[in-house]
């Protein structure tokens, strides 16, 4: 890759991360370098206690370094108060959790709906948008039900919703197929990197699963907080 | 689809403070109602506390205001709304009789009558004596007054027990109270003897009938306590002057001006107010704002803790929920404010639902009436009766709600602000 960081929505360089466990010191990350263009789908594998999920909040501006860059968009975001983070967590960074993470007193429709009130875009334009992505994830006719009476793989579809209704720049996903079944993390899978493609935005995937693996573009795999191969794969249709 | 529209991450840019819509207000209002509603068995506790509390607090708060304003009237129906006198009168003790009356008494009420918020004006002529049956004397305290005006304008402020009420023209007539007349044997139709100092400090005597025996409620009082009219009591004086003169008004709150325009009227006397002589109702009113006022804050506390409680226990188990909120970029100021909200919406239900509450109760009493037991120091009973207050009722509600909604975002601030990854992470 020959972008510069301008081009970049995601750019990591020398990045650690050390957390204290009562005596006991964990080197989440250990100097981890990664750039990450838009439209890219990049997976992040490892063990677990690799580092991944440090390196999801870290990209996700949830948590911050100890030491090295962070840049955003060609913006340098490490340094950055709790305020601006999440202003910008809020106009530029969906999140897709493992456990779904909806809102249970919250429609489907309001579910997605959320970060959009939160950016403060008018009615209108959300009941447009809001529907308009239900109806790319295949869940228009869910609009008014509760999470709770959806399956996991259609709560799934409702944060990936959720996640890209805003039109973000970066999506961070943390084993995002992790609580489904095989067929639904397919699906899952699939509409993640179909919708993130249409959008371009750019989406990283803690995973370990093999199917999500062969579906990104990169593969990053972490070991004790070190990036141990990094590899480009060809998304398997 | 097209999902393209935009460059992604391009959204219209959101200015970082905006205000907030009448919209954005409502859907949070709606998530708080659907986060109160996620327990129903804890949101109903807090609620029936709060409006346990709310009503408890109205009820008390609108039974002393009942006492309050009932004893103001009493107090301005027995002396006047306002009681004219010269300035020694209030301030000094007489050596003799009627030391410092009024003269030119007709005058003066005519002045007073020309104040366009002055009903009546009536003359009162106070002292003590001596009253004997011929074998036994006792020390009374004694009231000329005029019978029908008084009677006319305070309605009937006597409990007449036996006879009848006293009426102008016909002198020499007297009213008991009932311990009096019962020290000395004495019924209407008898024959009794009033002695007291003149103006001029020689003893004067007057044989007098028994017209009526009354009770005022007061056992002490009722045991020295004569009423007799105006011209008797300024035979037996020998004199043509009154101690004072009561001045009776269109209404209560009337008062103050009256009392500013006949001061500046007069400015040789002395107005005071139904309120400077009515220390019955002060020590009463100040016992009960303690009485109450600690009641209140009890209740108020017991409140605060219920729903201090109930969110807690609501914030711990929606801390990894507060995570994801906070990760999606909503700041800790709206959270904190989404569960102030939570506040208003348990505080505010419980505060109208007790609100509710008394003002059922208050309409029952009036209703199906129910008769207190007799005070300390009285005789007779009073009817249990609670104002409806707007003031009280809005002042009660409006700190409920406001107690409820900062005792939520008190107790909701430390987790809003915890980390994001620390609160996604809580089991």
């Amino acid at each position: 890759m020959t972008a510069t960081t301008l081009e970049l929505v995601l750019a990591l360089r020398g990045v650690h991360k050390t957390y204290h466990l009562g005596q006991h010191v964990v080197r989440a990350l250990q100097g981890v370098d990664l750039q990450l263009h838009p439209g890219e789908m990049l997976a992040l594998t490892g063990p677990s206690g690799s580092g991944k999920s440090t390196l999801l909040n870290v990209a996700g501006l949830i948590d911050r370094p100890d030491r090295g860059e962070v840049l955003f968009r060609g913006r340098r975001v490490d340094g950055i108060g709790e305020r601006d983070a999440t202003l910008l967590r809020r106009d530029a960074i969906g999140f897709v959790f493992q456990n779904f993470n909806l809102i249970p007193v919250m429609t489907v429709a309001d579910n997605v709906d959320y970060p959009l009130f939160l950016t403060g875009v008018g009615a209108a334009e959300r009941r447009q948008r809001v529907a308009q992505v239900l109806r790319a994830v295949g869940l228009a006719d869910h609009a008014a039900h509760r999470p709770d009476a959806l399956s996991g793989g259609q709560r799934q579809r409702v944060a990936i919703a959720r996640a890209l209704v805003k039109r973000p720049a970066l999506v961070i996903a943390d084993e995002p197929t992790a609580s489904l079944d095989s067929h639904t993390a397919d699906q899952v899978l699939d509409l993640m990197r179909e919708l993130g493609h249409a959008q371009g935005a750019a989406f990283l995937v803690a995973t370990h699963d093999a199917r999500a693996l062969r579906r990104c573009d990169r593969v990053i795999d972490l070991c004790d907080g070190r990036i141990a191969t990094a590899a480009a794969e060809e998304l398997t249709a | 689809m097209n999902l393209h529209d935009h460059p992604p991450g391009a959204l219209q840019p959101a200015p970082t403070r905006r205000t907030v819509p009448a919209t954005d207000a409502w859907r949070w209002l709606r998530f708080a109602v659907l986060n109160t509603l996620r327990n129903r068995r804890r949101s109903l506790v807090t609620v029936s506390i709060a409006a346990l509390g709310t009503a408890a607090i109205l009820l008390a708060g609108g039974f002393a205001l009942f006492t309050y304003q009932g004893l103001a009237q009493i107090s301005a129906r027995t002396t006047g709304h306002l009681i004219v006198g010269k300035p020694e009168a209030f301030t000094r003790d007489e050596d003799t009789p009627l030391q410092y009356g009024l003269d030119d008494v007709g005058a003066l009420q005519a002045k007073l009558l020309a104040d366009k918020q002055v009903l009546h004006v009536l003359p009162r002529v106070d002292f003590s004596g001596l009253i004997s049956n011929g074998d036994k004397s006792t020390v009374m305290i004694a009231a000329g007054i005029d019978p029908d005006a008084e009677f006319a304008v305070k309605g009937p402020f006597l409990r007449v027990l036996a006879g009848d009420v006293l009426v102008s023209g016909k002198p020499g007539t007297v009213m008991l109270g009932e311990g009096l007349a019962r020290s000395l044997k004495a019924a209407p139709g008898s024959s009794l003897t009033l002695l007291a100092s003149t103006t001029e400090g020689a003893l004067n005597a007057l044989d007098v009938t028994v017209q009526g025996v009354f009770a005022t409620g007061i056992p002490d009082v009722d045991k020295r306590l004569v009423y007799l009219d105006l011209a008797t009591a300024q035979k037996l004086l020998v004199t043509q002057r009154v101690s004072s003169l009561g001045v009776f008004l269109s209404s209560l709150d009337a008062t103050d001006g009256a009392r500013s325009r006949i001061a500046a009227a007069l400015p040789q006397l002395a107005v005071q107010t139904w309120l400077d002589q009515a220390v019955f109702y002060k020590s009463v009113k100040e016992l009960y704002n303690r009485i109450f006022g600690a009641l209140g804050l009890v209740i108020g506390i017991i409140v605060v803790f219920v729903v201090t409680n109930a969110m807690a226990m609501a914030i711990i188990e929606r801390t990894r929920e507060i995570g994801t909120l906070r990760a999606l970029g909503t700041s800790p100021g709206q959270l904190t404010r989404s569960f102030a909200l939570e506040g208003l919406v348990l505080g505010g239900s419980g505060a109208l639902m007790g609100a509710g509450i008394a003002l059922a109760v208050s309409l029952a009493l009036v209703m199906f009436p129910i008769t207190m037991p007799p005070p300390p120091g009285r005789s007779t009973g009073y009817p249990l009766q609670v104002a409806v207050d707007g003031g009280l009722y809005g002042t009660t509600v409006l700190a409920m709600v406001l107690l409820s909604m900062v005792a939520s975002a008190w107790v909701a601030r430390r987790t809003v602000r915890l980390a994001v990854v620390e609160a996604l992470a809580h089991v």
